[in-house]
């Protein structure tokens, strides 16, 4: 797996690629969420286009970065969720939490609303 | 004629899942999985395996999880053996999805296989040892 981040406008996008599996890499995940709060960078979009496999491992990180974000009064926004991962959050009722977007300007605009 | 399984066994390390995947991902491939189902088919002995390590043999890597499958004409049946004699319904005493535990950082992992995979049974080896058997139908 690998995390890049960039900032756009005054939002920050974590983008993760490959295989999002269980293990401690998965705690590089939680840091960087961690991190960015510390900076006070709250505005945050995970983009998950080029996640190619993940399972609950992914999700409880995600849900750990939700919550880390929200108590810092900011925002987590899932971006490209791919069918499967999709369909994941679906299952584990998670869509109901995250807004997830296809757009990322989109994405990035939904901050000012 | 019974066709006995066949057997792999893994420490119960993390290291180990990705290795798991593939060749999870294999076998389905050999059996004429449809492409689009590999993963989900993956995902879900995937997750029965963490859980085999984490509730079953309580993440110690001297304790083993045995993966082991039949490829019947209609159907694949994986079996995930692990160490212990964990009871899922106590172990897992929570409904992800519901409530408060919609936020929780874990326990998702049987409520997604069961999604993903038709059938996911657990019961107990002849040994009384923990056993999930995963039924996944080939059309």
């Amino acid at each position: 797996m690998k995390i890049k981040q960039e900032m756009k406008d005054d939002v920050l996008v974590i983008a993760l690629s490959g295989k999002v599996i269980g293990g401690p890499e998965l705690i590089e995940v939680k840091d960087v969420f961690r991190k960015a709060v510390d900076q006070d960078k709250k505005r945050i979009i995970l983009d998950l286009g080029k996640v190619s496999w993940m399972d609950s491992s992914g999700l409880g990180v995600i849900v750990s970065g939700h919550t880390t974000i929200s108590r810092a009064s900011g925002a987590l926004k899932i971006l490209n969720a791919t069918k499967k991962i999709h369909e994941l959050f679906i299952i584990t009722k998670l869509i109901t939490i995250f807004d997830t977007y296809s757009d990322e300007q989109e994405a990035i605009d939904s901050f000012g609303e | 004629m019974t066709v006995r399984p066949i057997e792999m066994r893994f420490p119960s390390d993390t290291d180990v899942l990705e290795p798991l995947q593939l060749i999870v991902e294999a076998i389905g491939r050999s059996a004429e999985v449809a492409e689009n189902d590999l993963s989900s088919l993956s995902i879900s002995v995937v997750e029965l395996a963490k859980n085999a390590m984490e509730h079953g043999n309580k993440n110690d890597p001297e304790k083993t999880v045995t993966v082991s499958f039949n490829i019947f004409p209609n159907r694949i049946r994986f079996m995930i053996d692990d160490e212990g004699e964990w009871e899922p319904e106590k172990a897992l005493g929570f409904n992800p999805g519901e409530g408060e535990d919609l936020l929780s950082t874990r326990g998702r992992g049987i409520l997604i296989a069961r999604n993903l995979a038709k059938w996911v049974e657990f019961g107990l080896t002849p040994e009384g040892k923990t056993r999930v058997t995963l039924i996944w139908p080939l059309t």
